[in-house]
């Protein structure tokens, strides 16, 4: 195809020309550097501003994060734990009764998960989950002993303690995270570590006993009584003698402090003879055992 | 520490090459600019009025600029305080006037004396796709009329 052809016409006035424009009407005239270091101190400013308010109501703004939000952080050491088998079922059932007492919200879920390790510990994490090491557990000599220490423990939930000790690192990095998700969960990961953050989790002194002062009232409305809780303090104290003393017990109240905190709550509501202590399953003792020879086998 | 040291670096290349090719390309667009002032290019959908007979032919001129990184960043900056992305308007800006002189440029080889009815097409190659290099393609077009050999 060719080029269209027009015909000529008879007045031909128009000129058309084009003039000159001057620079600077459609760009702006500012020197790039400029306004990047404008830019780029004006954003950090402001970060740095929300971060540092943020550090500084840290502990009441982890009381308003949703528990929701605890159960989604994904954590290591969850795959080493057992969760099936009559020991952790019996360890559940009664989490649940402990649960009814304590009254926790409904969207609190506890999960037990029991470690075959020698460890003496037992402890409670984000996300509503306690480990119970075998260490501890087949030490413990009635079940009172045994509600006394998953009371504790579930009061550490119930308050939210895991997340409020968490605290800053915590809030930090969720708060970067929705500027940008790789920042906030480098932040997050620094702060929990990758491996391991499990158990360092500190409760200071006060949570301790704000957990002790809800377990003993759990165990009052479950049991009637306090005997037999007594039990698990004089173990700890005897494991701290016996080692020298690893942070999860130097954080915790001075033993002697708690069992005589026990020991006045017992007077107020005395148990009626020792035949009121509730025994610990009839195979409880080989549920312990058991998984240690099938370890062994194993081995 | 690594990925700051990445970072930065990436910056002051994209800022260092960014800017001297900037510079250069706005350098040759105002005189091309000049030099084809003498083939007016005009909006105007119907042809202008003409004594001689003449030809006419479609003339395009098409170019891809490509964002650098210093750009990106600005831009990105500016995603979150709003305000004039000024690092993407002078890519824009030269994108345009350089369609322009491509343009220009062949009806001025086909011996033209004006374009008429020039329009644009503005393309982002990369359609938002993160991990990609973000580049204009601007494409301008017209009618450009020729007078007729035979007259």
């Amino acid at each position: 195809m060719g080029p269209l052809s027009f015909p000529a016409r008879e007045d031909s006035k128009l000129e058309y020309s084009n003039p000159e424009i001057p620079e600077g009407i459609n760009t702006s005239k500012t020197h790039p550097l400029k306004e990047f270091l404008w830019l780029t101190g004006g954003v950090m400013a402001a970060i740095f501003a929300l971060v540092l308010i943020l550090i500084l109501f840290a502990d009441v703004i982890t009381s308003y994060i949703p528990f929701s939000v605890e159960q989604n952080i994904t954590f290591s050491g969850v795959e080493a734990s057992t969760e099936e088998g009559p020991l952790p079922e019996y360890l559940q059932s009664l989490a649940d009764r402990i649960v009814r007492a304590e009254d926790l919200p409904e969207d609190m879920k506890i999960t037990i998960h029991y470690l075959d390790d020698e460890t003496v510990n037992a402890f409670a994490t984000l996300g509503g989950h306690i480990f119970f090491f075998r260490g501890l557990l087949e030490k413990l000599p009635n079940e009172n002993a045994l509600a006394m220490l998953m009371a504790h423990e579930i009061a550490h939930i119930k308050h939210r303690h895991p997340i409020r000790s968490l605290g800053r690192g915590v809030i930090v990095g969720l708060a970067l995270s929705v500027i940008s998700t790789a920042a906030g969960d480098a932040i997050i990961e620094s702060f929990l570590g990758k491996t391991g953050y499990l158990t360092i989790l500190k409760y200071n002194r006060d949570m301790e006993s704000q957990a002790d002062e809800t377990a003993i009232q759990a165990l009052n409305s479950i049991y009637g009584h306090l005997g037999g809780a007594d039990e698990l303090f004089k173990i700890l104290k005897e494991e701290a003698g016996r080692l020298e003393p690893p942070v999860f017990f130097s954080t915790h109240p001075l033993t002697e402090n708690r069992l005589y905190e026990i020991k006045i709550h017992t007077e107020k509501h005395p148990a009626h003879d020792v035949t009121d202590i509730t025994p610990l399953p009839q195979e409880f003792e080989k549920w312990v055992e058991e998984k240690e020879e099938e370890k062994t086998i194993s081995l | 520490m690594i990925d700051l040291g990445v970072f930065l670096t990436l910056l002051a290349l994209g800022y260092g090459f960014g800017r001297y090719a900037e510079l250069k390309h706005y350098k040759s667009i105002i005189q091309r600019e000049k030099e084809l002032n003498i083939l007016p290019a005009i909006a105007a959908r119907t042809p202008p009025m003409i004594s001689k007979a003449c030809d006419c032919n479609l003339v395009t001129g098409n170019v891809v600029i490509s964002v650098d990184y210093f750009k990106r960043f600005i831009s990105v900056l500016r995603n979150i305080v709003g305000g004039r992305i000024t690092s993407y308007e002078t890519l824009i800006d030269r994108a345009r006037r350089e369609a322009i002189l491509r343009m220009k440029q062949q009806a001025h080889e086909m011996g033209a004396k004006q374009v008429f009815n020039i329009k644009f097409e503005t393309a982002s190659i990369y359609k938002g796709k993160r991990q990609q290099v973000g580049s204009v393609e601007v494409l301008a077009y017209g009618t450009a009329i020729i007078p007729s050999q035979g007259g």
